[in-house]
């Protein structure tokens, strides 16, 4: 049976679909199967992320309303072949989702896959609700700052208490991704701490992305930036990818300045 | 005052017609000798003798005090019962509420989440920025207040707070008077004080 997780922020922007893609192409690095799901219906952006912008024939939409099969809109990735990834459509809109639909389709795919990522849309509308309806377990991408701090911890608030498993008793699993983390703003004090965030959302860390100009141009390029072995944040998206496949790995610390020689000798002393 | 009481058997009747009423009593007269005859209508000459005659004791045109049946007691009594109990019921709520009135949270208060307590609150986590809570009693909060904290308590302890939006009795408490780790605010006289409650606690001995 497949883990379900939903790839949560609140607010937009803060990299979702990014870590999705990379994560999704982490697991499957690590030899797991694993689908990522659009679930931003209307808005699609996964499949350039992924670079499989020209092979998206069918999407979710078409497989919950029975008018494709599921193995017919699910895409083979060219990077890893125990990669997947159902496009959401871009035509429709977040009415098109209905939780039967969904319940039945999350069902199916977790036979096929040991891991299913869903990107779920920016905002707490309907479409998020659906997303996280049936999910085992959250990943909360955050911004080191206070707008996308909150609108985290009311998308948490809303999972704890619109999510299935939540409804049946249990509790949904939730970890935290740092997204763009800056270490000259944090250690001037602009940006909040990874540890005055833990306080604030009181949940656990999955890992610290650094902030990446790498990205925008991966992004671009549809290569996820985790193939990417000279890019920090590409390593940050592999450790992430490695600690969700249950391997125990060090968090290296990524709030301090690693300098010139001046502040190594400036380390020395401290 | 010497009192006697007597349970006497009644028989009450409508007096219409003469003729009738003679040969009801003729016939009847065993049954209905030793009953007091309560008659309603007029008592004509006639009839007057007639009763007389008869030796039948009798009063006219009276109202009769009606005592209830046997189920009709009943049925106020269970009445009354019921009422008794629904009184004893809210008294066991009401001291309920005076005594057991403290609520415990340890789980944090996000975002959006609005929180309304009856009677006190103990709250041993944050309040995140954007949530809101109302406690109509009195409230105490040991961690970090971001979001929006009303209280119509007798007083309520916080810690310094500086994104806190604090309301004490529709009053607006300036967040800067809160310094210490722990302060108590509270309403005597009409009046708002804030003291800090220290860290150093002295005992007598």
């Amino acid at each position: 049976m497949g883990n379900v997780i939903a790839v949560i922020s609140g607010k937009g922007g803060v990299g979702k679909t990014t870590t999705t893609a990379n994560i999704g192409l982490g697991i499957a690095l690590n030899n797991k199967r694993c689908v990522v799901v659009d679930f931003d219906i209307g808005q699609r952006n996964l499949d350039m992320i992924l670079g499989l912008e020209n092979r998206v024939v069918y999407d979710i939409v078409q497989v919950m309303d029975g008018e494709a099969s599921l193995s017919q809109a699910l895409i083979k990735s060219k990077m890893n072949d125990k990669l997947y990834f159902l496009a959401a459509s871009q035509t429709k809109d977040k009415t098109a989702l209905q939780s039967e639909k969904i319940s039945k389709l999350i069902e199916s795919l977790r036979e096929d896959f040991d891991y299913i990522i869903l990107d779920a849309p920016a905002g707490i509308e309907s479409g998020y609700e659906h997303t996280i309806e049936f999910a085992d377990a959250a990943i909360i991408v955050v911004n080191p700052e206070v707008s996308s701090i909150r609108d985290a911890d009311r998308a948490i608030g809303i999972l704890d208490s619109k999510s299935q498993k939540v409804k049946d008793g249990a509790e949904v699993a939730k970890y935290l991704i740092i997204n763009r983390i800056d270490a000259k703003m944090v250690q001037s004090g602009e940006m909040l701490s990874s540890s005055d965030i833990l306080d604030i959302l009181g949940i656990n860390l999955l890992g610290k992305v650094p902030e990446d100009k790498g990205i925008i141009d991966a992004s671009n390029q549809g290569k996820p930036i985790i193939l990417n072995p000279n890019s920090a944040a590409g390593q940050a998206y592999k450790r992430i990818a490695s600690r969700l496949c249950g391997e125990d790995i060090d968090m290296p610390e990524l709030e301090t300045v690693q300098g010139g020689f001046l502040q190594k000798i400036k380390g020395i002393f401290k | 005052m010497r009192n006697k009481q007597y349970s006497v058997k009644v028989f009450e009747t409508t007096l219409t017609d003469e003729d009738q009423f003679t040969s009801f009593f003729n016939t009847n007269y065993n049954l209905f000798k030793d009953y007091l005859i309560v008659i309603h209508g007029d008592i004509s000459q006639k009839i007057q003798e007639y009763l007389q005659e008869k030796e039948l004791r009798f009063v006219n045109n009276i109202i009769l005090p009606k005592s209830q049946g046997r189920k009709a007691v009943e049925e106020e009594i269970a009445v009354q019962k019921e009422q008794q109990q629904q009184v004893e019921n809210e008294l066991l709520k009401l001291s309920d509420r005076l005594h057991n009135n403290l609520k415990v949270q340890d789980t944090l208060v996000r975002s959006g989440q609005e929180l309304t307590i009856d009677g006190d609150l103990l709250l041993l986590n944050r309040v995140n920025s954007g949530a809101t809570i109302i406690a109509n009693g009195n409230l105490i909060v040991t961690q970090l207040v971001e979001g929006s904290i009303r209280c119509f308590g007798n007083f309520m302890m916080l810690k310094a707070s500086p994104k806190a939006n604090i309301v004490f009795h529709d009053v607006v408490v300036d967040n800067s008077l809160l310094k210490e780790r722990l302060n108590r605010v509270e309403l005597k006289n009409n009046e708002i004080r804030i003291t800090p409650v220290l860290k150093e606690t002295t005992w007598v001995m």
